[in-house]
């Protein structure tokens, strides 16, 4: 029971690093949603193998019951997380206004005198 | 002690009825400076009583540890939180005084106090996951000032802040669920006790290991640090003098907290990392100062390279080593942020912030270059000012140990640092009036705003002159602080003491 969850874990790091380094900004987006989501299966892993334990609430049975913290734990997780995706999602758009491109090349174009005069600049 | 909650309270508070005083702006600047100075004189009493009785704490909600959460604060907390609250209180004031000459957005204020709000929970919490919380409500807000007054294309400078630490924040939640499923415990304490029952086994290694790396990225040590010069310089000054000051500090402290109170104290192996991390730090920072040529993207570089003198101690890790770094904690917040106001004040009367286009401004405001001139030599290391006793103790630590390159490597970005000092200074201060200036205030409000910044900046540089002449009391206290952080037996005996319910 636990090993598919550890494999499942470890594909969405997999699958959220490899579109974080796309050149598309959306791509990221998608990223790093997939990995934020990765640690919180990742918390609820800590639980332990909850086969032939009983659901933590007093009184119901005598058995084992399953850790219920972690869950508590990934509830705040992704509440959070959450946050910091609208928060993205808003940021991606604002870049997307600013230079009306979600392609990060053209962001950031290589030219020299961007990283020195560009950063210097007085904001209006 | 109740008092615990005050540091969250007050800006949480003022916050929220900032934002609901948003067409009010003659009621807002009080209320924000009323929250700052109450802050500061909470964390001053709660520094009085941890200088008396050691160790103070809350258990939230009546739960005994370490099933509830706890608040907890010892001298190194309340110092800590002393310099978050005189930082607000200076980012306020020149916040206000700035009024004069432009306007700023109305949602600043709010959310610097939230911001606030984040940085003192992570000093006072006693949780490993309370400490995330505190962690996204600091940069939920960090992110949202770090876009807030970013025009014309600036915005995508932070995209890379952003991106690094969700991916820090998703790291630390694997961090602390990797504690939880291994320890079974969140609590600062019980983890403790945890931890030192199989001190010396791989897993207490590797758990230290990962929140390093954690904890580095939001510190930015090497080779983690790039997110940060690209950043700070697009901020508005009066923000970006707190974010100077306090953010990567916040990473700083939970080291530092990490390997004085929670894991044991004998992974020197760790340590060992440490200090080599951080002399790359110190270099790979200082030089990257010298090549700039905005007075913000100078002392941003300079950050990094001041963040690996407190980690070195860390990674000499003693008593004296500990001290050292609150030492250097305590004098490089303050004239970090003063020195990223002193340039903002500098900009205004140049009207850039580009070393190639100032000049003269020794002339036109020696009071400023007076301000500056202490500043950095006291960032460089020159005694007996504030930044000079924090290396020299670093240094005797150093070569009691043995460990020479260290030494070496400190004192070689210490020359360096003055070198990239010496640049802003003939830049900014000497030289020749640039001749297409005109006069420097084009009206009285222009003239007020500048005084008012002036004053603040001048509050600052003798806070740290202050710290700098007064050195034995303030050596005394940081040396009971690093004493009582240390001490991980009286650490869990309180914390288990504490009575619920």
């Amino acid at each position: 029971m636990l090993i598919d969850v550890i494999l499942l874990t470890g594909a969405l790091f997999a699958a959220g690093l490899f579109l974080a380094f796309e050149r598309d900004l959306v791509s990221v987006l998608f990223g790093v949603a997939l990995l934020s989501n990765a640690a919180n299966l990742f918390v609820l892993l800590s639980s332990g193998n909850p086969e032939g334990r009983a659901t933590p609430v007093v009184g119901q049975s005598l058995d084992l019951m399953v850790d219920p913290l972690p869950q508590a734990l990934v509830l705040t997780a992704i509440v959070i997380g959450s946050g910091i995706l609208t928060y993205l999602i808003f940021f991606v758009y604002r870049l997307y206004s600013d230079h009306g491109t979600t392609d990060l090349k053209e962001i950031f174009p290589p030219s020299p005198e961007d990283s020195s005069s560009a950063k210097g600049e007085k904001q209006s | 002690m109740n008092t615990l909650v005050v540091p969250l309270l007050l800006p949480l508070l003022a916050a929220i009825f900032g934002l609901l005083l948003r067409r009010h702006v003659p009621l807002r600047k009080p209320l924000f400076l009323f929250s700052s100075v109450g802050q500061l004189a909470a964390a001053l009493w709660i520094g009085g009583q941890t200088l008396q009785v050691g160790h103070l704490g809350l258990p939230l909600g009546g739960w005994a540890a370490p099933y509830g959460i706890i608040l907890m604060a010892d001298t190194l907390t309340a110092i800590m939180l002393c310099l978050s609250a005189a930082t607000t209180l200076a980012a306020t004031a020149y916040s206000s005084a700035e009024w004069w000459s432009e306007a700023e957005h109305p949602f600043r204020g709010p959310l610097l106090q939230f911001l606030t709000l984040g940085i003192n929970l992570s000093f006072l919490t006693g949780d490993f996951f309370n400490l995330f919380v505190a962690f996204e409500v600091m940069l939920l807000s960090s992110y949202a000032l770090l876009t807030l007054e970013n025009h014309g294309g600036q915005a995508r400078h932070n995209l890379s802040y952003v991106l690094l630490n969700i991916v820090g924040s998703a790291l630390f939640l694997c961090a602390a669920g990797f504690a939880y499923g291994t320890w079974g415990t969140l609590n600062f304490a019980q983890l403790a006790e945890r931890l030192a029952a199989e001190s010396g086994s791989n897993r207490v290694f590797f758990f230290g290991l990962f929140c390093t790396g954690v904890f580095g990225l939001k510190a930015g040590i090497f080779p983690l640090y790039f997110w940060l010069p690209g950043s700070y310089p697009t901020l508005p000054i009066a923000v970006s003098g707190l974010f100077s000051g306090m953010l990567t500090k916040v990473g700083v402290y939970v080291l530092l907290r990490l390997y004085a109170t929670i894991l044991p104290h004998d992974l020197t192996e760790l340590h060992h990392l440490m200090g080599w991390v951080s002399v790359a730090t110190m270099i790979f920072g200082v030089l990257g100062a010298i090549c700039q040529n905005t007075i913000r993207s100078v002392l941003s570089w300079h950050i990094i390279s001041q963040i690996g003198y407190m980690t070195l101690c860390l990674g000499l890790f003693s008593e004296m080593a500990v001290t050292a770094c609150i030492l250097y904690i305590t004098h490089h917040i303050i004239v970090k942020s003063s020195l990223f106001f002193i340039g903002g004040a500098a900009a205004q009367l140049n009207q850039t912030d580009d070393l190639r286009h100032m000049g003269g401004l020794w002339k036109s405001a020696p009071i400023l270059g007076l301000f500056f001139l202490a500043q950095a030599l006291s960032l460089a290391g020159i005694p007996p000012l504030s930044g000079f006793w924090g290396k020299y103790l670093i240094v005797v630590e150093g070569l009691a140990q043995d460990k020479i390159a260290f030494v070496v490597g400190s004192l070689v970005a210490s020359v360096l640092t003055l070198f990239s000092m010496l640049k802003i200074w003939l830049g900014a201060f000497w030289g020749e009036q640039p001749e297409d200036r005109s006069s420097p205030f084009e009206n009285r409000s222009q003239s007020f705003s500048f005084w008012g910044k002036a004053a603040v900046c001048g509050a600052l540089v003798t806070v740290s002159l202050v710290i700098g002449l007064g050195m034995p009391f303030f050596l005394e206290i940081a040396q009971k602080a690093a004493l009582d952080s240390m001490d991980q037996r009286r650490f869990i005996e309180f914390v288990f003491s504490l009575k619920g319910k």
